[in-house]
């Protein structure tokens, strides 16, 4: 179906101008452009991130702000997750092994899920809910209420000031709060091991430490990093470039945890492939 | 200002505890792996390691000592195990000690187990090569399993074609219990038998009685002659001929 604009020419007289049939095609096709043209614009993003970072002045006392926001404020969420990730995986872990008369293998099997894999991942995606959307959403509102802009021309760096500490406070805090939430799980793991059995705590981790292997922690741990920094640098990009209007807010909130938890997904499945690589 | 001393204060020991988390996670898994101990190094030599991996535990009377260092092909039928042990029990194993692979449990993971030798030999040293006793392969146990298992048919077979035979009534069992007239005949030959018994019992009663009867009279002639010789005796007694005896 053709669409025809009429609007008036220099001359003062109304002009149609007919635009061409929009097809499903064309429509896939600008879609995938604009993909693309997100990743070069994220991809530049984060590179000037990388510049800015090394540049003086520091902002050390913001950073520490936001690490104290996105990191110590997000202990409690992430270490009631971790407690129950814990128990639930254990009692629902119990009755297969069971059937196998593997008991006794819980703890040990209970705690390589837990730190290889489950709460690096359940973690990334509920700091990316809680983290990523509030940095979106904080910055796509200042970028309306033009507070981005007023820093721009009383020569702060916003790029600085807003973004690195950011995104440098969630790389370094979600790797901390991985460890929490370790122990928390493992915690959430041994009373669920006692509710239908009593293991002391000491077998129980005597049990976790025979069992783990620095092979099963260090990718764990390493990967949290970029985790962060993806989750840091989506939740930044979102919110510095939304679009002007308290739709734009929403957006990019909405847009940075969409984005942040798919590529927690992609980075840890990038990170499995290279571990085993590893391994074998 | 004291709000914000505040909130570094909580960050600075949120930030110290979770590093202090993580060193000590790390010191326990690098402990059991006897990163932070004094060790000492043997090696065995192996035909076959039986999936044997580096990391696999090293077990001395049940306990955890050591790690499997690394693990090297030396030549096409003999593999290298480098193996870290814990000083502290250098002393309990002798120059003669023998390791042996085994597993953890029936689907465990391989472990290495060094038996210490015999009390009177020197103790090993660092660099040494112990002794080995070749694991038992998987495929040997299929193979004998395999024997025990065609062995079984074989009787399985057997048993079926005895029970065959023992049901169509072929044979002296099969005849035993399967042939109705035997078992006729095994009653009439039990009523036979009641009535032989009978008959003995009557035959025995009888005879018992002048059994009796003649063991009664054999006793008083008995007694009778006892008496006649007594009496011979005191005659001969006071006789002068045999006077003096």
């Amino acid at each position: 179906m053709k669409k025809i604009i009429k609007k008036q020419s220099s001359n003062g007289n109304l002009e149609e101008e007919v635009f061409p049939e929009i097809t499903s095609v064309k429509i896939s096709g600008s879609v995938i452009e604009r993909f693309f043209e997100e990743v070069s614009s994220l991809t530049i993003f984060a590179l000037r991130f990388f510049k800015e970072i090394v540049k003086p002045p520091f902002e050390f006392n913001e950073m520490l702000k936001q690490s104290f926001q996105i990191g110590y404020r997000s202990l409690p969420l992430v270490g009631i997750t971790g407690f129950i990730i814990g128990l639930v995986l254990t009692i629902q872990s119990r009755p297969t092994l069971a059937k196998f008369g593997a008991e006794s293998w819980l703890p040990a099997m209970v705690a390589v899920s837990i730190i290889r894999e489950i709460i690096p991942v359940i973690t990334a995606l509920i700091f990316a809910g809680k983290v990523g959307s509030g940095i979106g959403a904080e910055l796509a509102s200042m970028n309306v209420t033009e507070q981005i802009d007023a820093m721009k021309v009383s020569c702060t760096n916003p790029f600085k000031y807003l973004v690195v500490t950011r995104v440098l406070s969630a790389t370094l805090m979600l790797p901390l709060l991985v460890v929490f939430a370790d122990i928390i799980g493992l915690l959430g793991a041994f009373v669920g091991v006692n509710l239908k059995g009593s293991v002391s705590s000491y077998l129980f981790f005597s049990q976790i430490f025979q069992s783990l292997e620095f092979i099963d922690i260090f990718p764990a741990f390493i990967k949290t990093f970029f985790f962060g920094f993806a989750i840091g640098i989506i939740g930044s990009y979102k919110g510095y470039n939304s679009y002007k209007g308290t739709e734009g807010v929403g957006k990019a909130a909405n847009s940075s945890v969409v984005f942040g938890s798919l590529m927690v997904f992609i980075i840890d499945m990038i990170a499995v492939q290279i571990t085993s690589f590893f391994q074998n | 200002m004291k709000k914000d001393t505040s909130k570094k204060i909580r960050l600075g020991i949120f930030i110290s505890l979770g590093i202090t988390v993580f060193i000590l996670g790390i010191y326990f898994v690098g402990e059991r792996q006897q990163l932070f101990r004094s060790t000492f190094r043997i090696n065995g030599i192996f035909r076959d390691v039986a999936g044997l991996q580096i990391g696999s535990n090293v077990r001395f009377s049940g306990i955890n000592v050591g790690t499997v260092n690394n693990i090297s092909i030396v030549s096409d039928t003999s593999v290298r195990v480098e193996i870290l042990i814990d000083e502290s029990t250098r002393k309990f194993i002798k120059k003669d000690a023998l390791a042996s692979i085994g597993s953890e449990g029936l689907m465990g993971n391989k472990i290495l187990i060094i038996n210490p030798g015999t009390g009177g030999k020197m103790e090993i040293e660092n660099n040494d090569i112990v002794g080995t006793v070749q694991p038992i392969n998987m495929d040997d146990i299929m193979l004998s399993l395999k024997k025990t298992i065609d062995n079984t048919s074989n009787i399985t077979t057997n048993l079926s074609s005895i029970t065959g035979n023992i049901q169509s009534g072929k044979g002296t069992i099969g005849r035993l219990l399967m042939d109705h007239s035997l078992a006729q005949n095994f009653d009439s030959s039990i009523v036979n038998l009641k009535l032989g018994l009978s008959g003995l019992r009557n035959l025995m009663d009888d005879t018992k009685i002048s059994f009796a009867n003649n063991f009664d009279s054999t006793f008083v002639n008995l007694k009778e002659g006892s008496a006649g010789f007594k009496i011979l005796m005191k005659k001969a007694k006071d006789s002068w001929l045999l006077w003096g005896f």
